[in-house]
Parts: C-alpha cells; sequence; structure tokens
C-alpha cells in the first residue's frame, strides 16, 4: 500500500510534489491552530491595552484617546485604597495558605500522623470548591450579626456583640488563605515524598541532629516549591473576586477585582477606566508569575533518584495527635464546618442567626432547582443548566485544543512550536477577570455579546493552559518514536493521531478534562464580567440570590454547587486514581 | 588490635521480614571490611543500623568503647552522636550547597573554628582530588565527582568509622575500577575504620582486609578474600564467590585431609570415585557437595594416564569463546560441568573429552 503511493509520488512533477510536501495535514493544522490560539489570547490582550487609552467624555458617550484612566487610579478616592487593600489581602493569604500549605504537606508525607492516608484527599477539597461559597459559609458562620458562631456566644456565653467577625479585610485573608492553601500542599507534597531520604541521612550520620536536617537541608530543597506556591497564591488571591465581594465590599474594603467589577457593570459603568484597572492588576500578576516561571520553577532540585525509595518517615511520638488534631482542625474550618452551615442555614425559609427546628423546609432547594416550580428563580435554574453547557462544551473544546496544541509543542520543532508554548503561558499570568474585560472589550460590540459564546470563549481562553499541562507533561514522558512508528507503517499524520497518540494520552486528556469541568462549573470572576440576563452561570446564581434574594436561598444553591463539585471530585478519583489530579 | 565496631546477634525485623538475624561481627581498628551477598540479603540493613539509621530489634552495636544500640537495656544514640561518617549509593551531594559547603558541612556541624574549617575542607578535597571546583554548585558534577564529594564529605571531620552503601555501583564500569583502587588507597592513607556494602563480589575482594558473606540476613562466612574464595565455608558461599561446579556425592572415606567421594552420574553410568580436600566433613556416608572452580579443571582428548586422578568422562555440549578464554560445558553423565579453557583450544560439540583435577583443588562442603 504504501510502497504504491509512494512510486504515484514520484512519479508527478518535481515542483508539484515539492509544493505538497509543504501542504501536508501536519503544517495547515499547525498554522490554523496557532492562529486560533494567538487571536484568543492575544487579541482581547491588545484590545484591553489600546482601550485602557481610551477616557470617557463626562457625557459618557464618547471617547478620546489619552492617559486619564491611569491618572485617575491614583487620584481617585477608592481606587489607590483598594489597591493598598489587594496587597493586604494578598500577603495576609499568602502568608496563611503556605504556613498550612506547608505543614499539612510535612505532616502527611512526613511523619506517622494516624489516618494521614485518609486525611489526604479531604486536604484537597477545598481546591475544588468555590471560595465564593466558602464565603457566603464564613459569613454565615461568623459574620458580624447573622454569624453562627456569635448568636451562640450571645445566647450561651451571654456575650454582647461578636466573639469573631469575618466580615472585613480580616475575613478575606483567612477564607482565601484556607482554599488557597492546597496550592501550596500539592507544589511541596510531591518533592517532599520523592526526595532521595539519604540526603537527610547523610546529614545526621555527618554530625546534624533532627532540627538541624530539617532546616539546612529538607527545607533548602523543598524552598523552590514553596516559593512557586506562595506567588501563585498570591496572585490567585489577586484576582480573587468573590470573597472580598462578599465579606469586604459591602463594609467598606475594596479590592482591585470588585473595583473592576463595579466599572463593568454597575450604574457609573466605565469599561475604558476598567480596562486600565484590569492592565495594572494584570502587570503586577504577570511580573510575578514570570519570575517565578524563570526564577524559581528552574531552581528546584531534582532530588529523585533511581531507586524506589521510601521517605523517611519522623516518628512523632506523642506529637503525633496533636499533627492529627491539626490536620482535622484544618479539615474542619476549610470543608467541614462551612458546608454544614451553608447546609443548617439552606433548610429555614429565612436565617436568624440560629436553628429553628420545626421551621426546617426543602422549599428553597425546590425554588433553585426545579425550573417547572412556579416560585423558582430564573437566574439559579439558569445558572445551573447553563454552566453545565459551558464545563461540558468548554472542556471538551479545550481539550482538543489542548491535544493538538501539546501535540505540535512536543512533536514539531521550529519557531511555531515555541510561540505556541509562550501563548500557553500568557493567560496563565492574568487573573481571569482580566481576561473577561479583555474579552469584553473586544467582543462588545458583536453578536457573541450577551450569548454563552462570550463566555465560552472567556473560559477557553483564561483555562486551556491547564488542560493543556496535563497533556503534555504525559505527552513528554511517551516516547516520540512510538508515533514514528506509526508514520513508518504507513499510517498518515492524522491516522497517527487518532490511533496511536490519543489513545496513549488517554489519562492525562481524561485528567485535564474533568480538571476543566470543575473549574468550569464553579467559575465567577469571568461570568461576572461577560453575562447578562438569561447566561447566568451557577456562581452568577450564588451571586444573584446573595444579592438580591436572601441567605437561605443563597446557601441553598452553593450547597447545589458544592455537592456537584464533590461529585466530581469523587467520580473523578474513582476513575482516575489519586496521582493524577495536580495542577 | 582493638575492635573499632562489633556487633553482637544483631537482629532487625520490618513487619514479619526478618530482614538481619543474630549478625556477630567485629571489625578492628583500621580494618575494610565488606558485607558482600545478594539483594535483599540485609546488608544494607545491617550498615544502617551500625550508622543509627535504623533502629534494631535485638542484640547490641559497640563503637569503639560505647555501647550505641542495644534495644534490650533501651539503649539507643542518634545518628549524629555516633561519630561516623558514611557514603550512600545515590551519592546524596546536596545540590543547594557548593562542593566547599557539602564537605564543610560536618565541621561546621561540630563548631569547628572557621579558619580550621577552611584548611580541613581544603585538605579534604585535596584527597580526593577535588580540590579545584570547590566553588562548584553539585548539580554542575559528574558521578564520579559527586562520589569523590561524598566521600570527602564523610572523611572531613575523622569520624571513628566511615560506612559505605554501594557506594560505586552507580558508576560505569571503568570508573568503578579507578575509584576502588583510589578508595582503598585513601583507606589506607587515612587509616580509618571502613565497613563497605557491595553485591559486587569482584568488588569486595579487591578492596576488602575481610569479607562477610550473608545470605537471607544471615552471616554464612567471614574470612579473608583469599579464605572465601578458595576456602569456603558452604555450597552458598562457593557458588556465590566466583563461579564453581558443585557435584553432588556421597562420602565414603576420609584419609587424614583427603576425602574419597562417590560422585552419582545418574542409571546409565557408572558412579565415579574422586578425591578431594575434606573441608568440615566428618562422618562416613555422608551426603555431601564436591565444589570445583571451571578454572581448576583440564580437558584431554585421551584418557590422563596414571590412576587414581579425578578424571570424568563426558561429551562437549557447547562452547563460548570470551576473548581471553574459552569457557566449555561437558556433560559427565546427568552432570554438567564447565571448564575455562585456554582461548586458542579448538572443541566441537559432541566430541568426546576427559575432564580433569587435582585433589587438592576440590572441595567437599556440606549443603
Ligand atoms: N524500610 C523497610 N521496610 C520494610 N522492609 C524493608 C525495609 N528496608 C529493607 N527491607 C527489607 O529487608 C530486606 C533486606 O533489605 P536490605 O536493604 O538490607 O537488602 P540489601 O542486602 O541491602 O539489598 P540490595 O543489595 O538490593 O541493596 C529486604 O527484603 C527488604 O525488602
Ligand atoms: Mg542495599
Amino acid at each position: 500500500m504504501s510502497t504504491q503511493t509512494l512510486t504515484n509520488e514520484t512519479l508527478q512533477a518535481p515542483a508539484a510534489s515539492r509544493w505538497r510536501s509543504l501542504v501536508t495535514q501536519e503544517s495547515v493544522a499547525t498554522v490554523v491552530v496557532s492562529l486560533i490560539v494567538a487571536a484568543a489570547v492575544i487579541l482581547p490582550l491588545l484590545v484591553l491595552i489600546v482601550s485602557s487609552f481610551r477616557v470617557l467624555d463626562p457625557g459618557g458617550f464618547d471617547t478620546t484617546w489619552g492617559l486619564d484612566n491611569y491618572r485617575t487610579l491614583y487620584t481617585d478616592r477608592v481606587i489607590p485604597k483598594a489597591f493598598v487593600n489587594t496587597l493586604i489581602v494578598c500577603a495576609g493569604s499568602t502568608l496563611i495558605a503556605t504556613f498550612f500549605g506547608v505543614a499539612l504537606a510535612w505532616v502527611n508525607a512526613r511523619t506517622n500522623c494516624p489516618g494521614r492516608g485518609r486525611m489526604e484527599p479531604f486536604n484537597l477539597v477545598p481546591f475544588f470548591l468555590s471560595p465564593f461559597v466558602g464565603a457566603i459559609a464564613w459569613h454565615n458562620l461568623a459574620g458580624g450579626k447573622v454569624g453562627l458562631i456569635n448568636s451562640w456566644g450571645r445566647d450561651f456565653l451571654g456575650m454582647q456583640g461578636n466573639l469573631i467577625n469575618v466580615d472585613n479585610l480580616y475575613g478575606v485573608i483567612w477564607v482565601t488563605g484556607l482554599f488557597f492553601a492546597p496550592l501550596v500542599y500539592l507544589f511541596v507534597i510531591g518533592s517532599l515524598r520523592r526526595m532521595d531520604p539519604s540526603l537527610e541521612d547523610s546529614a545526621r550520620t555527618t554530625g546534624a541532629g533532627l532540627v538541624r536536617t530539617a532546616m539546612t537541608v529538607t527545607l533548602p530543597l523543598v524552598a523552590p516549591g514553596i516559593l512557586s506556591g506562595a506567588i501563585i497564591v498570591f496572585v490567585t488571591t489577586a484576582g480573587e473576586f468573590g470573597v472580598p465581594f462578599k465579606l469586604s465590599a459591602p463594609y467598606g474594603w475594596q479590592t482591585l477585582t470588585t473595583q473592576i467589577f463595579s466599572k463593568a457593570v454597575g450604574d457609573d459603568a466605565n469599561i475604558y477606566l476598567g480596562a486600565a484597572m484590569s492592565m495594572a492588576l494584570g502587570v503586577i500578576t504577570v511580573l510575578l508569575i514570570w519570575i517565578q516561571q524563570r526564577y524559581i520553577a528552574p531552581r528546584s532540585f531534582t532530588t529523585v533518584t533511581g531507586k524506589g525509595f521510601r521517605p523517611n518517615v519522623i516518628d512523632l511520638g506523642g506529637w503525633k495527635w496533636v499533627a492529627f488534631a491539626f490536620n482535622l482542625g484544618f479539615i474542619l474550618v476549610a470543608v467541614v464546618l462551612p458546608i454544614l452551615c451553608l447546609f443548617i442555614v439552606s433548610l429555614h425559609p429565612v436565617w436568624q442567626s440560629r436553628i429553628i427546628l420545626h421551621d426546617l423546609t426543602l422549599h428553597n432547594y425546590v425554588r433553585t432547582l426545579f425550573f417547572w416550580a412556579p416560585d423558582h428563580i430564573a437566574a439559579a435554574t439558569n445558572g445551573i443548566y447553563n454552566s453545565f453547557i459551558l464545563a461540558f462544551a468548554g472542556a471538551t473544546i479545550a481539550m482538543i485544543l489542548s491535544l493538538v496544541v501539546s501535540y505540535m509543542i512536543h512533536r514539531t520543532k521550529g519557531f511555531g512550536a515555541r510561540l505556541l508554548d509562550f501563548l500557553c503561558v500568557v493567560p496563565v499570568g492574568f487573573p481571569g477577570i482580566v481576561i473577561a474585560m479583555g474579552v469584553l472589550v473586544t467582543y462588545i460590540k458583536t453578536p457573541i455579546y450577551a450569548t454563552l459564546w462570550i463566555l465560552l470563549l472567556g473560559y477557553i481562553t483564561r483555562f486551556f493552559p491547564y488542560g493543556q499541562r496535563n497533556v503534555s507533561s504525559v505527552m513528554l514522558a511517551i516516547s516520540e518514536e512510538l508515533d514514528q512508528s506509526s508514520r513508518m507503517a504507513g499510517a498518515s499524520w492524522f491516522t497517527t493521531l487518532r490511533r496511536i497518540t490519543i489513545p496513549l494520552l488517554k489519562p492525562g486528556i481524561f485528567a485535564g478534562w474533568v480538571l476543566l469541568f470543575i473549574i468550569f462549573l464553579r467559575e465567577l470572576s469571568i461570568s461576572i464580567i461577560l453575562y447578562s440576563s438569561g447566561t447566568e452561570t451557577l456562581s452568577v446564581g450564588v451571586y444573584y440570590l446573595t444579592n438580591y434574594e436572601n441567605d437561605t436561598l443563597t446557601a441553598a444553591l452553593s450547597v447545589t454547587q458544592t455537592v456537584m463539585l464533590l461529585a466530581c471530585v469523587y467520580i473523578f478519583r474513582r476513575i482516575a486514581g489519586r496521582e493524577a489530579l495536580t495542577v | 588490635m582493638s575492635a573499632m565496631v562489633t556487633l553482637d546477634r544483631l537482629s532487625k525485623n520490618f513487619g514479619a521480614e526478618r530482614a538481619v538475624r543474630d549478625v556477630s561481627l567485629s571489625v578492628a581498628q583500621g580494618e575494610f571490611v565488606t558485607l558482600l551477598g545478594p539483594s535483599g540479603c540485609g546488608k544494607t540493613t545491617t550498615l544502617r543500623c551500625i550508622a543509627g539509621l535504623e533502629h534494631p530489634d535485638a542484640g547490641e552495636i559497640r563503637i569503639g568503647r560505647d555501647v550505641v544500640a542495644a534495644p534490650e537495656q533501651g539503649i539507643y544514640l542518634a545518628p549524629e552522636h555516633r561519630n561516623i561518617g558514611m557514603v550512600f549509593q545515590s551519592y546524596a551531594v546536596w545540590p543547594h550547597m557548593t562542593v566547599f559547603d557539602n564537605v564543610a558541612y560536618g565541621l561546621r556541624v561540630r563548631r569547628v573554628r572557621g579558619a580550621d574549617i577552611k584548611t580541613r575542607t581544603r585538605r579534604a578535597l585535596e584527597l580526593v582530588g577535588l580540590e579545584h571546583l570547590a566553588g562548584r554548585y553539585a548539580t554542575k558534577l559528574s558521578g564520579g565527582q559527586r562520589q569523590r564529594v561524598a566521600l570527602a564529605r564523610a572523611i572531613v571531620y575523622e569520624p571513628r568509622v566511615i560506612l559505605f552503601d554501594e557506594p560505586l555501583s552507580n558508576l560505569d564500569a571503568k570508573l568503578r575500577e579507578q575509584m576502588r583502587v583510589e578508595l582503598v588507597r585513601l583507606q589506607q592513607e587515612v587509616g580509618i575504620t571502613s565497613v563497605y556494602v557491595t553485591h559486587d563480589q569482584t568488588e569486595a575482594l579487591v578492596m576488602s582486609d575481610r569479607v562477610v558473606v550473608m545470605d537471607k540476613g544471615v552471616i554464612q562466612q567471614i574470612g579473608d578474600p583469599h579464605d572465601i574464595y578458595a576456602r569456603p565455608r558452604n555450597a552458598f558461599v562457593a557458588n556465590f564467590i566466583g563461579a564453581t561446579n558443585l557435584l553432588e556425592g556421597v562420602l565414603r572415606g576420609r584419609n587424614g585431609d583427603i576425602c574419597d567421594v562417590e560422585i552419582a552420574l545418574g542409571e546409565s553410568h557408572a558412579p565415579v570415585r574422586i578425591k578431594a580436600l575434606g573441608g568440615n566433613v566428618v562422618a562416613g556416608d555422608q551426603r555431601m557437595i564436591v565444589s570445583v572452580r571451571p578454572e581448576d579443571l583440564s580437558i584431554h582428548l585421551q584418557a590422563p594416564d596414571g590412576d587414581g586422578g579425578n578424571v570424568f568422562e563426558g561429551e562437549v555440549i557447547d562452547t563460548v569463546y570470551l576473548g581471553n578464554f574459552l569457557e566449555c560445558n561437558v556433560r559427565v553423565g546427568t552432570q554438567e560441568i564447565g571448564v575455562q579453557l585456554d582461548h586458542y583450544m579448538q572443541l566441537r560439540p559432541q566430541q568426546k573429552v576427559f575432564v580433569a583435577f587435582e585433589p587438592d583443588r576440590g572441595l567437599c562442603l556440606t549443603e
């Protein structure tokens, strides 16, 4: 067969065959995909930059070119404060997340803390849940007036005022810190687990005690991982919209994200000023991510050597129960208490900060879930429906894109591959809200505005690199010779992709797909900028309820979303095993 | 000479797995002792017990005069208090430090004065020939260089004992040979007591003052290299150290050192009577094994004259040309005997030959 085609081709005129060899399936696909990715990633950012130099007239209709938007950033009454608040929140959240992440990783990887195998998956759960919902939960748990803990303090302890209050910047720091701790945890636990134990053993035999070994060998070796994790937390917190929106903005502490939001929608909307603020936020995050990728990630030490190692496990003696309590405490405050509290709240017709047993009802679930119920809330039921469509379509399209892009990066050489590689890192540097502003200013005057398509575009642009990384890591592990030998056997490029490459990559594709599905199901900061009436998503539904309805309806939809996310995580772990889920 | 390391009925279990059983051993001051055995026989575990990286379950370990581990008396000294040095198979050179910092680590931990740290680290680096790389990061070194750093790091603070866990097994063959020689030279120069673990018998024979052969957590034999090779105590040691032919037979008589053994060759062949060194075999009519090394056997095309010699009649199965010699397998009844020959001999399969050996080259062993 293959010899047949070969002779046919050689029989044709040389010029024609040269032309043919240029227009192979492979090269056409590469060019097309590069253009698509470039358009998706670069265009919104370019338009965002350009828009930030357009100044809205006081009348609000015409624009002129100028730097006024940037001037406003520091002359405005609110924005400079929002900027400072953002930095405070980021620093605090990074500290808390790093503390919990490192401590928990160490306890789980390196100590004989009881039940560590069991607790491990729960330590990661906050990573898959919505921080916005976490903020709502903590508001109900420990908010100023409404918090359950505070009302208990008043009822049972006879206290005046509040026991604790999370309705402020500290609350934002606390909730984001808890929710982003798994990011650090994931960065650290791998290197702690796979570290060659003789690195530490040789410190011991050389004369260093346990503590000295930990400080001079173990810690420096995982430091790049810790630092990377800390930077990611800082950047993620900077882009976090839901938590400050719920916990601090209503009480007078604005952050950059809440300000961008109010400039994008709101009554005094000014998307050009919003664009300038997005630029300010984006510059910070891009810079940090660049430092992390350029200087810190490459410095991480390869401490793994050939042999199958058992990591050194430290016998904590009696302290192991302290470690156990610590880990359990984290799971309690980050997962169990918030969900439990939301569930309790969701069963009440109205929330009066105390449990009223004879009032309990499931009516809130009827109103948020059953679209046929006469008193259903459209924003909620629409949100569920839209989110599933977006998550399914978004994850699928993003993974197809990831697959093709990864293939081109790793299997074709040259400029196109390097360009694609770069394009895949860019979106990671920008918070979702910044990308969303870019997409908004780019497509606001096109027909896709106010449809699900614009949301889909925003989702995929921002998050497909995550899927791409999953596929790439597997692709790097698969020998190139496997698909080369398929080509040798006479299969075309496309057949090879379909019959050899994709089946081999299945685990990576699946892991990436589910990760994106989960991310899209809880996405807020892109949706909040790009949705319009009728295209609400799940998280937008929660936003709508918390803004325009009551706490108990909000809690019901929050619980619904949480249950959906947990179910996805559970199914995924059953199918893919525990190794597969890494960022 | 006084004993530097003493193990007394040392035992260590991992759950049901009895990794080390009743190991007793005494290593003299300045001696180089090798633990040799197949994979999983408990060498590393024994070494890690000495280092203090494992807690033994029973027995006693002494370094110098100090009891460093005696679980029955609740004594356990942490590794950092034993004043030992250890070199690991994976080098374990810290990648976040320079070569100098790696080597100086043990001195810094011991709070040696700054100036002394410099001179002593220099000296250690000179000893391993790495003084020119002092400022380099460990990640930018070759395998052999890393191994030298690990060595310098372990000897710089002049520990009482240095422990090696297969330090050369990650190096390529050429470098391994070179490092072997260097290690021994260094050990003699410094005069430090060494316990060395390997599964490579050549390494053990070349380097050690004494070899400890282990199997399944139990010591099979302790002796100097010549002893171990020429006078293995049992079939396991004979087979593990070098290649050997193990012929099953029955003891028919003993005359001083020489035993008279009958080797059964199956139904169709008459048993052959041979003479071999007695070793520790005593009683008559005892089942035992005669071990003969391939290089101690010779092949003849005609029956060698003189009677009473150890001769088997057989036919060639095949020959393997190995360059410097020829390996020939001969079928003798139901037995198969490997013979090592001069490389210019020409033999073809099925050819009839006679295999012979001198009585003092055969060794009677219990199973
Ligand atoms: N930490 C451990 N936990 C459980 N079993 C262990 C552990 N360390 C060693 N073992 C077991 O104890 C036995 C002896 O192991 P050891 O590492 O001492 O062997 P070794 O002689 O050094 O082998 P090798 O030549 O392969 O290094 C092995 O069967 C091994 O599986
Ligand atoms: Mg070993």
